[in-house]
């Protein structure tokens, strides 16, 4: 854990997280609870709640220089908003910012999103540790 | 170097961002491309928005963005949320209030943390007005986190600050306790429709009524919004307007931007100084010193006089 010491002496700076729900999702007891798990973390969310669009939440990233973008599905419609996100991001030049997806993510469409980029999925299953040990990783270092 | 600088100029919003950031961080690479962002700065109108958490900052944020858009004005937000003192995380939730304008080009908001700054807002705001006042917006909305009664830097940074206040925080006795109150260009009784709004304002006029008046001659007005509902908004953007014309005129241009520049510089220094300060307690103070005073044979004021007496 950081200490708010640590961070004024330059040890170490949070990672920026967007966190959103795409579409007309209304299961938002997830990213509510994902949001807090990071801020004790000592991650700082950019919360979007939800309803948001694809281009919303593309240029939400590039505006507020965010180090990964999470989002969170309980809805069967997370492929095809995901394929529009990816695409959105790189119209826009953002493809270098990372996706991970949370909530209920079928183990038959990893390989699909995994194909177009997304670099973390935490379906059923995944622990608090895993999920935090990946956001940690996307904060860059320079 | 300074190509952020240039890019930004250009336009380019993630040069912009990253920018910022580099600026939280107090990378020493951000100076130079502040440094020729800032020269090209001085034209976009400042507003400030403070008060108690809830009470409706964001709405209102939101509501004068649809405005001055309405009015063909750029809007760039800086939405400041506290971090946590124990993990240093935060949830910056400003933003959602505002996702409407999420497609808009003309609006920017950049959500900020505190990271432990105390009067209310990040250490960072000023340099993230230097970068939005050089990309051009027109005007810049700084929303304080949901503040108590004494943050008040955001008078230094603002040129018309709003104190927030609702019917439910208080009868009012809050409300001049609240140093708070006495930074506020404007006041703005929000979430109108509760019971008790109008006798707030009434208080709150009073107390006004009862001050003297103030060195810039500005007559504090005291307003009623629905924000949610857009209900009062267009009154209280006329008021901002006569407030940065009262400050174009009356020789008070050099005034309010003096009074920047010393918020900025009091920004920048306290980070210098805290480190100094965190330098002087952990580094400096020998081992012997620290036992001296742990066994009562010397004393914090006696160790603090020889820890600044290098200083000098
Ligand atoms: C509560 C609930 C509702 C509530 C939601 C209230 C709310 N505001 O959230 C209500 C009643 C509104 C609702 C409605 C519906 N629901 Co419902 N709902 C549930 C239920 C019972 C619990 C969900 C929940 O809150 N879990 C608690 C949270 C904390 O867990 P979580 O969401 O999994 O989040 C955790 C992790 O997944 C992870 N996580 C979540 N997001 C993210 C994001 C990132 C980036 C990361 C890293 C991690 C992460 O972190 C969280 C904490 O550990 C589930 C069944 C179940 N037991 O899961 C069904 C369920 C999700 N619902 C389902 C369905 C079908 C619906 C409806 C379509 C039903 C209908 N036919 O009308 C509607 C949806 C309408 C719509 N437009 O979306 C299905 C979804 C099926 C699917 N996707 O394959 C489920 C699985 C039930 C089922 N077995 O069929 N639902
Ligand atoms: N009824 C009513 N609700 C309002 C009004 N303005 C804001 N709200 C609601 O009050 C709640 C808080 O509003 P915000 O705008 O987030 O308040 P805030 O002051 O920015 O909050 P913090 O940033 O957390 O301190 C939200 O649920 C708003 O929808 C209003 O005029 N009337
Ligand atoms: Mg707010």
């Amino acid at each position: 854990m950081q200490t708010e010491t640590e961070i004024q002496s330059g040890g170490g700076q949070p990672v920026r997280c967007l966190l959103g729900m795409l579409g007309t999702d209304v299961h938002s007891k997830g990213i509510r609870t994902i949001a807090q798990l990071l801020r004790d973390a000592g991650i700082e969310v950019i919360y979007l709640g939800e309803h948001n669009s694809v281009k919303g939440m593309a240029s939400a990233a590039v505006d507020e220089d965010a180090d990964l973008v999470g989002l969170s599905f309980s809805s069967a419609a997370y492929v095809t908003y995901t394929r529009q996100l990816v695409e959105e991001m790189k119209r826009i030049g953002a493809q270098d910012i990372p996706i991970m997806l949370g909530g209920i993510i079928h183990p038959d469409d990893h390989a699909e999103l995994r194909e177009m980029g997304v670099r973390g999925i935490f379906g059923a299953g995944s622990t608090t540790e895993e999920i935090v040990e990946f956001v940690r990783s996307m904060g860059r270092s320079q | 170097m300074g190509e952020l600088a240039d890019s930004i100029l250009a336009g380019d919003r993630r040069a912009a961002g990253r920018l910022i950031s580099q600026a939280e961080r107090r990378d020493p690479q951000a100076v130079e491309d502040l440094g020729i962002l800032y020269r090209h700065g001085g034209h976009a109108r400042t507003i400030g928005i403070t008060g108690p958490p809830g009470a409706g900052k964001s709405t209102v944020a939101d509501a004068l963005i649809t405005r001055f858009r309405k009015l063909g004005q750029t809007v760039a937000i800086i939405a400041v949320d506290p971090s946590s003192p124990i993990s240093s995380g935060a949830v910056l939730g400003d933003r959602v209030r505002m996702m409407r304008h999420c497609d808009d080009e003309g609006v920017l908001v950049r959500s900020m943390a505190t990271r432990g700054a105390l009067g209310g807002l990040s250490a960072a705001t000023g340099d993230a007005i230097t970068v939005f006042d050089a990309m051009g917006f027109d005007i810049i909305i700084i929303e304080t986190v949901g503040v108590g009664q004494s943050e008040t830097d955001i008078v230094g940074h603002s040129e018309a600050v709003i104190l927030l206040q609702t019917a439910l925080g208080g009868d009012g006795v809050q409300a001049i306790k609240a140093g708070v109150l006495e930074i506020a260009d404007l006041i703005v009784v929000n979430k109108k429709s509760t019971s008790g709004s109008d006798k707030m304002a009434r208080f709150l006029r009073e107390s006004l009524h009862d001050r003297p008046m103030r060195a810039d001659g500005w007559d504090v007005p005291v307003l009623l919004t629905e924000a949610s509902e857009d209900i009062g908004i267009d009154k209280l953007t006329d008021t901002l307007v006569q407030r940065f014309y009262h400050n174009s005129t009356q020789d008070r241009v050099s005034v309010t931007r003096r009074r920047q520049v010393a918020a900025h510089l009091t920004a920048l220094a306290d980070v210098e100084v805290r480190s100094l300060t965190k330098r002087l307690v952990a580094g400096d103070a020998t081992p012997e010193a620290w036992q001296a005073v742990l066994e009562r044979r010397s004393d914090p004021w006696t160790l603090s006089a020889q820890l600044f007496e290098k200083l000098r």
